[in-house]
């Protein structure tokens, strides 16, 4: 007999194994992905481009749309920050304390978004010992306005950055750091000359993953925002008033906005993450 | 030790062995099964209404009927039974859902026919206040102050958040509000926006934002007449305003008989609508809050339903299609009001 490699000898006896396996991923991958997303982009140009891009410039979609996107980079910015912090010190310190925190991390992914939502009201809203102080000290209104869709953001999406950028810092090697302390570099230079750049890679696709989760958020937003049109309704907000509405045109057109943007967005994940396997 | 726990647990399987093995009584009877799709606030007369309605009918046919509740927004029910949530009576917010309902073709007969024109129970726009009223809130003019803050769920969600804008709007039309001249759209949009411009928290639904309001937001909330009531009941610290001017809410109730022709029970879906309509029902929706459609039960109630001075219904912006159009369309009051006064 020939002696044939492992893979050749695999698929001639086994070709079921071989094309099964990828036959069986893209069949579901099809059914349970691609088929829902291709009904929203259908819907959503229907009546074609010209419909849709009219319907997103309508006033009440269009600052809804705004305010989901600047919501969520401002979230996005501070998550990034202390996100990374947050990984770091669970990473790098022990404390009495550290496993139990380092479990908590997730807990924001398990709780009901419209969970989260009811417990920033009652510890911010207008009732709250907190918020009443915050209002009537500083007269901010955190509740029912976009400070209050910035902070439910902050919660939900907060363990997306921090588990990206964790693994990281676990398999970091430390030898470059302790040279540069070693050379006199001050630790906070250290972090950021030796640390940070092995971390701008998992921390964009953290990042790029929480801002997308927050601008399809739903569940927390409809009720700490307020959901006046044009001021504190949200994109996913003003999508279920024109489901209700009977205008299935407008909501499918602002849905597929916010596809195509988390699409482009998971295209540069996607970068990311082959650039940084290529460097590996 | 072990011997003496041995009789307790032979007992338990017998009693459980029983319990499985015996064939219901009921089944061996005629068994029937209606379907309700209803909107969210009568959800407590309802659960009141269908035993007694199951009890009556057992009495006149010997048929047992269960029954299947569907409680959700007024228009979120309508749409489900178009999608095919097949619902044998339909009891819903305004008519405008059921008209949806009926030109699908799932409604074929003149639900509006009867002698209540196919209406169940009625409210009026009213506003709940807090407790002694510290804002000082007696009718409509109020509401557009600065600095008083408004609840009203949002139109596109709500029917109940309809009724309020066209109260709103209604009243200000027939110069009812003071300060605002009758008969001048201008004017009365003036007005809309003056009020909308107060409003910090629209929620999806009439039931949520009362909710909202028990929770310590906002001043006054606009709302049906019945929930402030069915909330005083449950102990809610609130006063109810009738403002001198205000739409009249009524709320419709169809038998879906395409679906109960499927079902075969269309002489129960409409047997159930006369049963809601007779005098008994109708004394059990004003016990929670609604104003009867039954002038006898109007009567005997009206010390707890006090007479609005100037009530006005849907016919005052020529019916539901028109209002849908001209107040909630793209370029309709509602809408041109709530862009203009958030893009100031």
């Amino acid at each position: 007999m020939s002696a044939p490699g492992d893979a050749v000898l695999y698929g001639r006896n086994y070709p079921w194994g071989r094309w099964g396996l990828r036959v069986g991923a893209l069949v579901y991958l099809g059914a349970f992905l691609v088929l829902p997303l291709s009904i929203i982009v259908e819907d959503g140009l229907k009546d074609g481009l010209g419909t849709l891009i009219e319907g997103v410039r309508q006033p009440a979609a269009w600052e809804s749309l705004k305010l989901t996107l600047w919501t969520a980079v401002v979230m996005t910015a501070v998550n990034a920050v202390m996100g990374t912090l947050a990984a770091y010190v669970l990473v790098r310190y022990d404390f009495p304390g550290r496993h139990f925190l380092d479990a908590t991390v997730d807990l924001p992914l398990a709780v009901p978004t419209l969970v989260t939502g009811v417990m920033l009201v009652a510890l911010y809203g207008p009732q709250a010992a907190v918020g009443s102080w915050l209002r009537e000290a500083a007269g901010l209104r955190i509740v029912f306005a976009p400070p209050g869709i910035v902070l439910a953001l902050l919660f939900l999406t907060f363990p997306l950055i921090v588990r990206s950028v964790q693994p990281v810092l676990h398999e970091l090697d430390r030898a470059p750091e302790e040279a540069a302390s070693t050379l006199g570099a001050s630790s906070f230079r250290t972090f950021r000359s030796v640390t940070l750049p092995a971390l701008i890679s998992p921390l964009a696709t953290g990042c790029l993953l929480a801002f997308a989760r927050a601008i399809g958020e739903f569940g927390s937003i409809v009720i700490v925002a307020g959901n006046i049109p044009l001021k504190t309704q949200t994109a996913a907000v003003y999508v279920l008033g024109e489901v209700e509405s009977d205008n299935r045109q407008g909501a499918s057109g602002m849905s597929l906005v916010l596809l195509a943007i988390t699409f482009l967005l998971f295209i540069v994940i996607d970068r990311l993450q082959s650039r940084r396997r290529a460097a590996a | 030790m072990k011997l003496g726990k041995l009789p307790l647990a032979a007992a338990f399987l017998i009693v459980l062995a029983g319990a499985i093995g015996a064939p219901p009584a009921a089944q061996a009877q005629a068994k029937k099964t209606l379907v309700l799709g209803a909107y969210t606030t009568p959800r407590e007369a309802y659960g009141k209404l269908l035993p007694l309605f199951a009890a009556e009918w057992k009495k006149k046919t010997g048929e047992t009927v269960t029954s299947e509740e569907s409680y959700l927004g007024s228009g979120a029910q309508s749409r489900a039974v178009v999608e095919g949530f097949e619902a044998d009576v339909v009891a819903l917010s305004l008519e405008a859902d059921v008209t949806r309902i009926q030109k699908e073709r799932l409604i074929t007969r003149d639900w509006k026919s009867g002698p209540t024109k196919g209406m169940v129970s009625r409210s009026v726009v009213a506003f709940a206040v807090r407790k002694g009223n510290p804002k000082r809130i007696r009718d409509w003019a109020d509401l557009a102050k600065p600095g008083v803050e408004v609840l009203t769920p949002n139109p596109k969600t709500s029917g109940g958040a309809m009724w309020n804008v066209l109260g709103a709007y209604g009243a200000a039309l027939r110069g009812k509000v003071a300060g605002v001249p009758g008969n001048d759209p201008d004017a009365a949009l003036g007005f809309l926006k003056k009020v909308l411009a107060n409003v910090t928290v629209m929620d999806k639904a009439a039931r949520e934002s009362i909710t909202s309001f028990e929770k310590g937001i906002g001043d006054v909330a606009i709302t049906y007449e019945n929930e402030v009531l069915v909330a005083q009941q449950a102990g809610e610290a609130m006063d109810l305003v009738l403002p001198s001017s205000t739409i009249l809410i009524e709320n419709p109730i169809a038998v879906v008989d395409v679906y109960a022709g499927k079902h075969g029970s269309q002489a129960l879906a409409e047997a159930f609508v006369a049963f809601v309509l007779a005098r008994p029902a109708q004394e059990l929706f004003a016990q929670y809050g609604l104003r009867s459609v039954d002038p006898a039960v109007e009567t005997a109630t009206a010390a707890r339903f006090p007479k609005v001075p100037d009530l006005f219904t849907i016919e005052q912006f020529g019916g539901w299609e028109k209002a849908t159009t001209a107040i909630f369309g793209p370029a309709g009051v509602y809408t041109r009001a709530i862009t203009e006064v958030q893009s100031r």
